[in-house]
Protein backbone atom coordinates (compact mmCIF):
# COMPACT_ATOMS: atom_id res chain seq x y z
CA UNK A 1 0.00 0.00 0.00
CA UNK A 2 1.21 3.59 -1.07
CA UNK A 3 2.10 5.91 1.86
CA UNK A 4 -0.16 8.56 2.48
CA UNK A 5 0.95 11.82 1.28
CA UNK A 6 2.05 14.82 3.44
CA UNK A 7 -1.39 16.47 1.81
CA UNK A 8 -3.31 13.89 2.49
CA UNK A 9 -2.32 13.52 6.01
CA UNK A 10 -2.69 18.24 5.87
CA UNK A 11 -6.37 17.13 5.22
CA UNK A 12 -6.82 14.87 7.96
CA UNK A 13 -5.57 16.66 10.84
CA UNK A 14 -7.90 19.41 9.84
CA UNK A 15 -10.90 18.71 11.81
CA UNK A 16 -8.37 17.62 14.81
CA UNK A 17 -7.46 21.24 15.12
CA UNK A 18 -10.76 22.56 17.24
CA UNK A 19 -9.47 19.82 19.77
CA UNK A 20 -5.44 19.89 19.71
CA UNK A 21 -5.09 23.52 18.30
CA UNK A 22 -2.62 23.84 15.24
CA UNK A 23 -0.18 21.85 16.74
CA UNK A 24 2.46 19.19 15.82
CA UNK A 25 -0.30 16.89 17.73
CA UNK A 26 -2.54 17.42 15.52
CA UNK A 27 -0.15 16.24 12.58
CA UNK A 28 0.72 13.27 14.32
CA UNK A 29 -2.55 12.11 14.95
CA UNK A 30 -4.12 12.60 11.38
CA UNK A 31 -2.83 9.37 10.54
CA UNK A 32 -5.23 7.54 13.04
CA UNK A 33 -7.74 9.06 10.75
CA UNK A 34 -6.47 7.26 7.87
CA UNK A 35 -9.41 4.87 6.26
CA UNK A 36 -6.67 1.81 7.06
CA UNK A 37 -5.61 3.86 10.27
CA UNK A 38 -2.33 3.51 11.54
CA UNK A 39 -1.76 1.48 15.20
CA UNK A 40 -0.58 4.60 16.56
CA UNK A 41 0.42 8.76 15.89
CA UNK A 42 3.37 9.15 14.40
CA UNK A 43 6.58 9.80 15.89
CA UNK A 44 7.98 13.23 16.58
CA UNK A 45 10.93 12.84 14.12
CA UNK A 46 8.41 11.31 10.95
CA UNK A 47 6.53 14.92 11.42
CA UNK A 48 9.62 17.03 11.02
CA UNK A 49 10.43 14.88 8.31
CA UNK A 50 6.63 15.46 6.74
CA UNK A 51 6.14 18.98 7.60
CA UNK A 52 9.21 20.28 9.13
CA UNK A 53 11.04 21.12 12.32
CA UNK A 54 9.55 22.58 15.28
CA UNK A 55 6.97 25.48 14.72
CA UNK A 56 7.34 25.22 10.62
CA UNK A 57 5.30 21.87 10.99
CA UNK A 58 2.85 24.18 13.11
CA UNK A 59 2.84 26.89 10.05
CA UNK A 60 2.25 24.14 7.47
CA UNK A 61 -0.91 23.06 9.38
CA UNK A 62 -2.15 26.37 9.64
CA UNK A 63 -1.41 27.51 6.20
CA UNK A 64 -3.47 24.33 4.76
CA UNK A 65 -6.20 25.80 7.12
CA UNK A 66 -6.56 29.26 5.79
CA UNK A 67 -6.52 27.67 2.24
CA UNK A 68 -9.63 25.69 3.43
CA UNK A 69 -10.65 28.60 4.62
CA UNK A 70 -10.50 30.38 1.24
CA UNK A 71 -12.23 26.94 -0.40
CA UNK A 72 -14.99 27.47 2.09
CA UNK A 73 -16.76 30.68 1.02
CA UNK A 74 -17.69 29.15 -1.82
CA UNK A 75 -20.62 27.79 -0.36
CA UNK A 76 -23.27 25.27 -1.78
CA UNK A 77 -24.03 27.53 -4.11
CA UNK A 78 -21.88 28.20 -7.80
CA UNK A 79 -22.37 32.14 -7.08
CA UNK A 80 -22.33 34.26 -3.93
CA UNK A 81 -22.56 37.83 -3.02
CA UNK A 82 -19.80 39.27 -1.13
CA UNK A 83 -21.49 39.91 2.06
CA UNK A 84 -22.46 35.96 1.99
CA UNK A 85 -18.76 34.98 1.43
CA UNK A 86 -17.27 37.17 4.37
CA UNK A 87 -19.54 35.37 6.67
CA UNK A 88 -18.68 31.86 5.38
CA UNK A 89 -15.33 32.63 6.15
CA UNK A 90 -15.88 34.10 9.79
CA UNK A 91 -17.98 31.29 10.38
CA UNK A 92 -15.49 29.16 9.23
CA UNK A 93 -13.19 30.15 12.39
CA UNK A 94 -15.59 29.74 14.79
CA UNK A 95 -14.78 25.93 15.87
CA UNK A 96 -11.05 27.05 16.27
CA UNK A 97 -11.30 30.42 17.72
CA UNK A 98 -9.28 29.84 20.85
CA UNK A 99 -6.83 28.42 19.05
CA UNK A 100 -6.33 31.23 16.62
CA UNK A 101 -4.74 34.10 18.07
CA UNK A 102 -1.65 32.03 19.29
CA UNK A 103 -1.69 30.73 15.73
CA UNK A 104 -1.71 34.41 13.81
CA UNK A 105 0.98 35.13 16.87
CA UNK A 106 2.92 31.84 15.02
CA UNK A 107 2.57 33.51 11.44
CA UNK A 108 3.45 37.12 12.45
CA UNK A 109 6.81 35.68 14.42
CA UNK A 110 9.72 36.44 11.46
CA UNK A 111 12.06 33.42 10.86
CA UNK A 112 15.06 35.40 11.56
CA UNK A 113 15.62 38.27 14.66
CA UNK A 114 14.59 41.37 12.67
CA UNK A 115 11.77 43.04 11.98
CA UNK A 116 10.28 41.97 15.16
CA UNK A 117 7.22 41.21 13.86
CA UNK A 118 6.54 40.47 9.83
CA UNK A 119 2.87 41.36 8.84
CA UNK A 120 3.15 40.34 5.21
CA UNK A 121 1.23 36.80 6.23
CA UNK A 122 -1.57 38.12 7.51
CA UNK A 123 -2.23 40.98 5.03
CA UNK A 124 -2.25 38.06 2.30
CA UNK A 125 -4.46 36.12 3.89
CA UNK A 126 -6.68 39.09 4.04
CA UNK A 127 -6.00 39.99 0.55
CA UNK A 128 -6.47 36.29 -0.54
CA UNK A 129 -9.71 36.74 1.39
CA UNK A 130 -11.45 39.55 0.00
CA UNK A 131 -9.76 38.66 -3.77
CA UNK A 132 -11.87 35.43 -3.43
CA UNK A 133 -14.80 37.17 -2.17
CA UNK A 134 -14.94 39.15 -5.58
CA UNK A 135 -14.19 36.17 -7.28
CA UNK A 136 -16.74 34.45 -6.07
CA UNK A 137 -19.82 37.48 -6.56
CA UNK A 138 -18.09 38.02 -9.92
CA UNK A 139 -17.28 41.64 -8.90
CA UNK A 140 -16.61 43.17 -12.45
CA UNK A 141 -14.65 45.95 -10.99
CA UNK A 142 -11.28 46.51 -13.28
CA UNK A 143 -8.16 49.08 -13.09
CA UNK A 144 -7.59 51.13 -10.46
CA UNK A 145 -11.01 49.96 -8.87
CA UNK A 146 -9.69 46.25 -8.54
CA UNK A 147 -7.24 47.99 -5.96
CA UNK A 148 -9.74 49.96 -3.67
CA UNK A 149 -12.22 46.85 -3.83
CA UNK A 150 -10.07 44.97 -2.39
CA UNK A 151 -8.37 47.41 0.07
CA UNK A 152 -11.66 48.53 1.52
CA UNK A 153 -13.10 44.61 1.84
CA UNK A 154 -9.61 43.57 3.30
CA UNK A 155 -9.91 46.34 6.19
CA UNK A 156 -13.68 45.01 6.46
CA UNK A 157 -13.23 41.71 6.91
CA UNK A 158 -9.47 42.05 9.56
CA UNK A 159 -11.71 44.60 11.49
CA UNK A 160 -14.43 41.94 11.45
CA UNK A 161 -11.86 39.24 12.60
CA UNK A 162 -10.35 40.94 15.37
CA UNK A 163 -13.57 41.65 16.55
CA UNK A 164 -14.46 38.32 16.04
CA UNK A 165 -11.48 36.89 18.32
CA UNK A 166 -12.89 39.55 21.27
CA UNK A 167 -16.42 38.67 20.65
CA UNK A 168 -17.40 35.98 18.31
CA UNK A 169 -21.53 36.61 19.00
CA UNK A 170 -21.52 39.89 17.83
CA UNK A 171 -19.10 39.28 14.62
CA UNK A 172 -21.67 38.68 11.93
CA UNK A 173 -23.61 41.86 12.65
CA UNK A 174 -20.30 44.12 12.71
CA UNK A 175 -19.28 42.82 9.69
CA UNK A 176 -22.93 43.36 8.16
CA UNK A 177 -22.62 47.23 9.78
CA UNK A 178 -19.08 47.41 8.53
CA UNK A 179 -20.24 46.44 5.28
CA UNK A 180 -23.17 48.81 5.14
CA UNK A 181 -21.41 51.53 6.04
CA UNK A 182 -18.89 50.77 3.30
CA UNK A 183 -21.36 51.02 0.84
CA UNK A 184 -22.93 54.00 2.21
CA UNK A 185 -19.26 55.51 1.46
CA UNK A 186 -19.27 54.21 -1.97
CA UNK A 187 -22.24 55.65 -2.74
CA UNK A 188 -21.97 59.31 -1.47
CA UNK A 189 -18.26 59.34 -3.21
CA UNK A 190 -20.50 58.27 -6.50
CA UNK A 191 -22.74 60.91 -6.47
CA UNK A 192 -20.37 63.52 -5.16
CA UNK A 193 -18.25 62.70 -8.36
CA UNK A 194 -21.48 62.93 -10.41
CA UNK A 195 -22.18 66.13 -9.14
CA UNK A 196 -18.63 67.59 -9.66
CA UNK A 197 -18.80 66.18 -13.43
CA UNK A 198 -22.31 68.25 -13.69
CA UNK A 199 -20.46 71.12 -12.33
CA UNK A 200 -17.54 71.01 -14.49
CA UNK A 201 -19.30 70.99 -17.47
CA UNK A 202 -21.32 73.83 -16.57
CA UNK A 203 -18.49 76.00 -15.93
CA UNK A 204 -16.67 74.85 -19.18
CA UNK A 205 -20.05 76.01 -21.14
CA UNK A 206 -19.99 79.29 -19.17
CA UNK A 207 -15.75 79.88 -20.61
CA UNK A 208 -17.34 78.10 -24.13
CA UNK A 209 -19.80 81.14 -24.29
CA UNK A 210 -17.66 83.79 -23.09
CA UNK A 211 -15.28 83.10 -25.65
CA UNK A 212 -11.96 82.26 -23.29
CA UNK A 213 -11.05 79.48 -25.29
CA UNK B 1 9.96 49.36 -48.08
CA UNK B 2 8.79 47.05 -45.36
CA UNK B 3 10.24 46.40 -42.08
CA UNK B 4 13.05 43.92 -42.59
CA UNK B 5 13.42 42.56 -39.43
CA UNK B 6 9.58 40.97 -39.18
CA UNK B 7 8.01 38.60 -41.48
CA UNK B 8 4.83 39.77 -42.86
CA UNK B 9 4.12 37.82 -45.84
CA UNK B 10 3.59 35.21 -43.43
CA UNK B 11 1.49 36.39 -40.75
CA UNK B 12 -1.25 38.62 -42.77
CA UNK B 13 -4.56 37.00 -42.16
CA UNK B 14 -7.09 37.00 -45.01
CA UNK B 15 -9.94 39.74 -45.30
CA UNK B 16 -11.97 36.83 -46.10
CA UNK B 17 -12.65 35.56 -42.50
CA UNK B 18 -15.97 36.21 -41.25
CA UNK B 19 -16.21 38.15 -37.69
CA UNK B 20 -18.17 35.38 -36.40
CA UNK B 21 -15.33 33.03 -36.41
CA UNK B 22 -13.21 34.83 -34.78
CA UNK B 23 -11.95 33.51 -31.47
CA UNK B 24 -12.15 36.25 -29.58
CA UNK B 25 -15.86 36.43 -30.37
CA UNK B 26 -16.67 33.54 -27.85
CA UNK B 27 -16.04 36.32 -25.47
CA UNK B 28 -18.64 39.09 -26.64
CA UNK B 29 -21.24 36.00 -27.05
CA UNK B 30 -23.51 36.02 -24.01
CA UNK B 31 -25.01 32.91 -24.61
CA UNK B 32 -21.82 31.00 -24.14
CA UNK B 33 -20.69 32.87 -21.28
CA UNK B 34 -20.41 29.78 -19.27
CA UNK B 35 -18.52 27.29 -20.94
CA UNK B 36 -15.07 26.47 -19.20
CA UNK B 37 -13.19 27.84 -21.90
CA UNK B 38 -13.90 31.67 -20.81
CA UNK B 39 -15.21 31.00 -16.98
CA UNK B 40 -12.44 28.95 -15.77
CA UNK B 41 -8.89 29.22 -15.07
CA UNK B 42 -6.69 25.84 -15.04
CA UNK B 43 -4.81 24.72 -12.43
CA UNK B 44 -1.32 25.47 -13.16
CA UNK B 45 2.42 25.48 -11.81
CA UNK B 46 3.98 28.22 -10.24
CA UNK B 47 6.36 29.11 -12.75
CA UNK B 48 3.61 28.74 -15.53
CA UNK B 49 0.77 31.02 -13.56
CA UNK B 50 3.64 33.78 -13.08
CA UNK B 51 4.08 33.49 -16.84
CA UNK B 52 -0.06 33.71 -17.74
CA UNK B 53 -0.48 36.67 -15.00
CA UNK B 54 2.52 38.51 -16.31
CA UNK B 55 1.21 38.01 -20.10
CA UNK B 56 -2.25 39.09 -19.27
CA UNK B 57 -1.39 42.38 -17.39
CA UNK B 58 0.95 43.40 -19.71
CA UNK B 59 -1.56 42.62 -22.80
CA UNK B 60 -4.45 44.77 -20.99
CA UNK B 61 -2.35 47.65 -20.10
CA UNK B 62 -1.05 47.77 -24.32
CA UNK B 63 -4.29 47.68 -25.01
CA UNK B 64 -5.25 50.50 -22.49
CA UNK B 65 -2.13 52.81 -24.14
CA UNK B 66 -3.30 51.93 -27.58
CA UNK B 67 -6.41 52.61 -27.02
CA UNK B 68 -5.45 56.16 -25.92
CA UNK B 69 -2.94 56.33 -28.71
CA UNK B 70 -5.70 56.35 -31.32
CA UNK B 71 -7.63 58.79 -28.99
CA UNK B 72 -4.91 61.07 -28.51
CA UNK B 73 -4.68 60.71 -32.46
CA UNK B 74 -8.10 61.23 -33.41
CA UNK B 75 -8.39 64.41 -31.45
CA UNK B 76 -5.98 66.18 -33.91
CA UNK B 77 -6.74 64.31 -36.87
CA UNK B 78 -10.29 64.45 -37.20
CA UNK B 79 -10.83 66.82 -39.46
CA UNK B 80 -8.67 64.88 -42.08
CA UNK B 81 -10.71 63.27 -44.56
CA UNK B 82 -8.65 60.45 -45.78
CA UNK B 83 -7.13 59.52 -41.97
CA UNK B 84 -10.01 59.74 -40.04
CA UNK B 85 -12.03 56.83 -41.09
CA UNK B 86 -8.40 54.78 -41.15
CA UNK B 87 -7.83 55.67 -37.40
CA UNK B 88 -11.42 55.36 -36.43
CA UNK B 89 -11.65 51.76 -37.65
CA UNK B 90 -8.21 51.12 -36.29
CA UNK B 91 -9.54 52.29 -32.66
CA UNK B 92 -12.57 50.21 -33.37
CA UNK B 93 -10.62 47.11 -33.06
CA UNK B 94 -8.29 48.10 -30.13
CA UNK B 95 -11.81 48.64 -27.81
CA UNK B 96 -12.78 45.19 -29.22
CA UNK B 97 -9.04 43.90 -28.11
CA UNK B 98 -9.69 45.95 -24.88
CA UNK B 99 -13.16 44.58 -24.07
CA UNK B 100 -12.13 40.59 -24.55
CA UNK B 101 -8.13 41.31 -22.66
CA UNK B 102 -10.49 42.40 -19.76
CA UNK B 103 -12.67 39.20 -19.73
CA UNK B 104 -9.70 37.10 -19.67
CA UNK B 105 -8.03 39.30 -16.65
CA UNK B 106 -11.23 38.65 -14.97
CA UNK B 107 -11.27 34.81 -16.22
CA UNK B 108 -7.94 34.39 -14.89
CA UNK B 109 -7.77 36.29 -11.90
CA UNK B 110 -5.03 38.11 -12.83
CA UNK B 111 -3.75 41.40 -11.41
CA UNK B 112 -4.19 44.14 -13.63
CA UNK B 113 -1.54 46.68 -13.19
CA UNK B 114 -1.17 49.58 -11.33
CA UNK B 115 0.22 52.07 -14.12
CA UNK B 116 -3.34 51.76 -16.51
CA UNK B 117 -3.96 55.70 -15.70
CA UNK B 118 -0.18 56.49 -16.37
CA UNK B 119 -0.69 54.37 -19.49
CA UNK B 120 -3.65 56.19 -20.34
CA UNK B 121 -2.01 59.49 -19.96
CA UNK B 122 1.41 58.05 -22.00
CA UNK B 123 -0.78 56.73 -24.98
CA UNK B 124 -2.84 60.01 -25.16
CA UNK B 125 0.18 61.99 -25.60
CA UNK B 126 2.07 60.22 -27.73
CA UNK B 127 -1.13 60.17 -30.24
CA UNK B 128 -1.33 63.78 -29.69
CA UNK B 129 1.93 64.38 -30.15
CA UNK B 130 2.94 62.44 -33.23
CA UNK B 131 -0.70 63.54 -34.29
CA UNK B 132 0.94 67.45 -34.27
CA UNK B 133 4.09 66.58 -35.84
CA UNK B 134 1.68 65.39 -39.04
CA UNK B 135 -0.21 62.93 -40.56
CA UNK B 136 3.35 60.86 -41.70
CA UNK B 137 4.50 61.36 -37.78
CA UNK B 138 1.18 59.66 -36.64
CA UNK B 139 1.05 56.89 -39.01
CA UNK B 140 5.48 56.36 -37.90
CA UNK B 141 3.92 55.97 -34.63
CA UNK B 142 1.47 53.46 -35.36
CA UNK B 143 3.90 51.73 -37.18
CA UNK B 144 6.72 51.57 -34.61
CA UNK B 145 4.03 50.81 -31.42
CA UNK B 146 2.24 47.88 -33.29
CA UNK B 147 6.00 46.67 -34.90
CA UNK B 148 7.20 46.19 -30.31
CA UNK B 149 3.45 44.46 -29.95
CA UNK B 150 3.55 42.51 -32.89
CA UNK B 151 6.66 40.70 -31.92
CA UNK B 152 5.65 40.77 -28.02
CA UNK B 153 2.87 38.75 -29.23
CA UNK B 154 4.80 36.86 -31.00
CA UNK B 155 7.11 35.91 -27.74
CA UNK B 156 3.89 35.26 -25.85
CA UNK B 157 2.62 32.49 -27.74
CA UNK B 158 6.11 30.97 -27.76
CA UNK B 159 5.96 30.91 -23.99
CA UNK B 160 2.29 29.61 -23.84
CA UNK B 161 3.69 26.90 -26.26
CA UNK B 162 5.44 25.38 -23.12
CA UNK B 163 2.07 25.47 -21.07
CA UNK B 164 0.15 22.15 -20.66
CA UNK B 165 -2.90 22.39 -22.60
CA UNK B 166 -5.44 19.96 -21.48
CA UNK B 167 -7.80 22.62 -20.15
CA UNK B 168 -9.47 24.46 -23.01
CA UNK B 169 -8.88 28.03 -22.02
CA UNK B 170 -5.24 28.09 -22.81
CA UNK B 171 -5.80 26.94 -26.65
CA UNK B 172 -8.50 29.98 -26.78
CA UNK B 173 -5.89 31.93 -24.91
CA UNK B 174 -3.05 31.11 -27.97
CA UNK B 175 -5.99 31.88 -30.85
CA UNK B 176 -6.88 35.01 -29.17
CA UNK B 177 -3.45 35.89 -29.05
CA UNK B 178 -2.62 34.86 -32.63
CA UNK B 179 -5.83 36.71 -33.70
CA UNK B 180 -4.75 40.31 -31.56
CA UNK B 181 -1.05 39.71 -33.62
CA UNK B 182 -2.61 39.47 -36.77
CA UNK B 183 -4.84 42.61 -36.23
CA UNK B 184 -2.07 44.82 -34.61
CA UNK B 185 0.03 43.68 -38.20
CA UNK B 186 -2.71 45.29 -40.49
CA UNK B 187 -2.62 48.39 -38.82
CA UNK B 188 1.07 48.28 -39.30
CA UNK B 189 0.65 47.67 -42.54
CA UNK B 190 -1.76 50.25 -42.93
CA UNK B 191 0.25 53.01 -41.53
CA UNK B 192 3.13 51.72 -43.41
CA UNK B 193 1.02 51.79 -46.54
CA UNK B 194 -0.21 55.90 -45.38
CA UNK B 195 3.39 57.06 -45.75
CA UNK B 196 4.60 56.40 -42.18
CA UNK B 197 8.04 55.98 -43.60
CA UNK B 198 8.08 59.43 -44.60
CA UNK B 199 7.94 60.82 -41.28
CA UNK B 200 10.58 63.37 -40.54
CA UNK B 201 13.19 61.73 -38.51
CA UNK B 202 11.60 58.71 -39.49
CA UNK B 203 14.37 56.22 -37.87
CA UNK B 204 14.82 58.30 -34.88
CA UNK B 205 11.16 58.39 -34.01
CA UNK B 206 10.50 54.57 -34.59
CA UNK B 207 12.97 53.87 -32.37
CA UNK B 208 12.41 56.65 -29.51
CA UNK B 209 8.62 55.06 -29.66
CA UNK B 210 9.87 51.42 -29.55
CA UNK B 211 12.10 51.85 -26.72
CA UNK B 212 9.79 53.66 -24.67
CA UNK B 213 7.32 50.85 -25.51
CA UNK B 214 9.53 48.02 -24.62
CA UNK B 215 10.06 49.84 -21.09
CA UNK B 216 6.73 50.22 -21.23
CA UNK B 217 6.54 46.17 -21.66
CA UNK B 218 8.68 45.84 -18.81
CA UNK B 219 7.15 47.67 -15.98
CA UNK B 220 3.94 46.61 -16.42
CA UNK B 221 4.82 43.40 -16.38
CA UNK B 222 6.15 43.75 -12.94
CA UNK B 223 3.84 46.88 -11.39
Amino acid sequence: MAAPSSARLLKLALPLISEHGFTRVALSRSVLHLPTPHPEPLSDAAVSALFGHGNVARKTLFNAWLEGGIESMQGSTTSASVKEALHARLAYNEPVLEHLPEAFALLAAPESGLPPIDSVPALKHAARVADQACYISGDPSNRLNWYTKRAALMGIYSAAELHQLNSPKTAHSFLDTLLSTSATIDSSVEEVKLFSSYILRSWAGIVRSRDIL
Amino acid sequence: MKPSHFPLKNLRRGYSTLPSVLPSAIYTDPIRAHEPAISETPELLQIHRRQLDRALRVDQAGEIAANYIYMGQMAILSRDRALKPLIQEMWDQEKKHLAVMDKLQAQHRVRPTVLSEVAKVAGFGLGAVTALMGKEAAMACTEAVETVIGEHYDDQLAELESMPSEHPSLPLLKDVIREFRDDELEHLDIAVEHDAQRAPAHALLSSVVGAGCKVAIELCKRI
